[in-house]
């Protein structure tokens, strides 16, 4: 078991992933499922400005990321993986792949149908389904942006 | 994507940057303050009532960013507004140097270049300098320091628009943090050994007194960088405060 956290964060590769988690887990691959981003080779220029020396990180389609899932668990590395959205991760998730593990919540930012639940996660409708999908799917989520603040767990951010 | 000519307004838009973080909140956290910086780059290309009002507006997006590096941001955003790239793009930039300039700020600021002046400034209070000294230096170079940095990351931006990541590349910056790295290093071992020659010798012991100092400040270059955080400085003041008590 190699993949040390699952993490849906806006923000992807920041301050908080790289030098709160990182050190922590002593994490040294990050892998980026975003469509979006794995085409974009000057955004991921970009987001790499951001890692530690001795960490890398790859940008990966849905697709390829759902096909490579298993290797990683395998991988000898210590691997985080990282989505900007809920839709993302559960779509990782599908048909029991990430059954039994922790998905972890750590920014989740102000948009137009959403509501602040707590001071880093702010769901709509559209969230709390995708949340509640994922943990139909045997995951189980909570909210902790660094690894020093305090877990919140999911049923306490939906209302 | 340089085209060499910096936006009309792009003074305004640097002083504007200390106040980046007035209206830090959790919404949009530093985006209200990125949008009230580049108010005089827009104003300055034409732009007033309505139109003044969306544009503004698109730059209100949640966007967050160590407050003495979101000069690299603003003045590529500036610069990339200017040329007339699309805001789609222009969103998608902020999106992916935010993150980068949070961490390398947190590492080069908070964990290099602020312990760094501070133990300059303890240096000299054990030196025997008189108290306004060490306040002085240490307001100087810290503030020298940062508005030098807002001001250099600011040009870059303006500079190199959208390729200023992959321009400047990591090792500017790591470069720069590993600097200040060094010099602090550097300077707890002086502090080390001042103290500890200064304030702890007698008549008695000098010589063992000074052959620790020599051994501290030996230690303190050699893995002064690995403990130079907040809780070494704190851990420096506790036994400095004891040692002061000690001898008074």
């Amino acid at each position: 078991m190699s993949v040390v956290l699952y993490r849906i964060d806006e923000r992807l590769i920041h301050g908080q992933v790289v030098m709160g988690w990182g050190p922590q887990l002593s994490v040294e691959h990050y892998v980026v499922v975003d469509d979006d981003l794995a085409s974009s080779e000057w955004e991921q220029d970009l987001y790499r400005l951001g890692l530690p020396d001795a960490a890398s990180a790859e940008f990966l389609k849905a697709d390829a990321a759902r096909e490579r899932l298993v290797v990683m668990e395998a991988d000898t590395r210590r691997i985080v993986v990282l989505t900007r959205t809920i839709a993302a991760m559960g779509n990782l998730a599908k048909d029991d792949a990430l059954r039994g593990r922790e998905v972890n919540l750590g920014g989740l930012h102000h948009a137009a149908d959403r509501t602040e639940r707590i001071s880093y996660v702010f769901l709509g409708p559209m969230e709390e389904e995708g949340l509640q999908a994922l943990v139909e799917e045997g995951v189980h989520v909570y909210a902790r942006d660094l690894p020093g603040s305090r877990a919140v767990e999911l049923k306490a951010l939906l209302v | 994507m340089t085209n060499g000519k910096r936006p009309a307004g792009w003074i305004g838009g640097f002083f504007r940057q200390f106040l980046l973080q007035g209206s830090w909140n959790y919404r949009s956290l530093l985006g209200s303050g990125f949008a009230f910086c580049m108010i005089p780059i827009l104003r300055r290309r034409g732009l007033s009532g309505d139109a003044l009002d969306g544009a503004v507006r698109s730059h209100m997006g949640t966007f967050n960013a160590h407050p003495y590096l979101a000069g690299i941001a603003l003045g590529a955003v500036a610069q990339m507004e200017e040329s007339g790239t699309d805001p789609e793009t222009i969103e998608r930039f902020k999106r992916a140097i935010q993150g980068a300039l949070g961490g390398l700020g947190d590492l080069l600021i908070w964990g290099a270049w602020r312990p760094t002046t501070t133990l300059l400034a303890l240096v000299l209070a054990w030196a025997g300098t008189p108290p306004w000294v060490p306040v002085c230096v240490f307001l100087v170079a810290y503030n020298g320091g940062h508005v030098a940095l807002r001001w250099w990351g600011y040009k870059r931006g303006l500079q190199y628009g959208k390729d200023v990541g992959v321009r400047l590349g990591r090792a500017a910056l790591s470069r720069l943090a590993e600097r200040a790295f060094v010099a602090g290093a550097l300077l707890l071992g002086i502090l080390a050994g001042v103290f500890l020659v200064s304030h702890l010798a007698t008549e008695e012991a000098g010589g063992l007194w000074s052959l620790a100092g020599v051994l501290a400040f030996g230690l303190g270059l050699k893995f002064g960088h690995r403990a130079l955080r907040g809780t070494t400085l704190v851990v420096v003041l506790v036994i400095t405060v004891l040692t002061v008590l000690g001898n008074a």
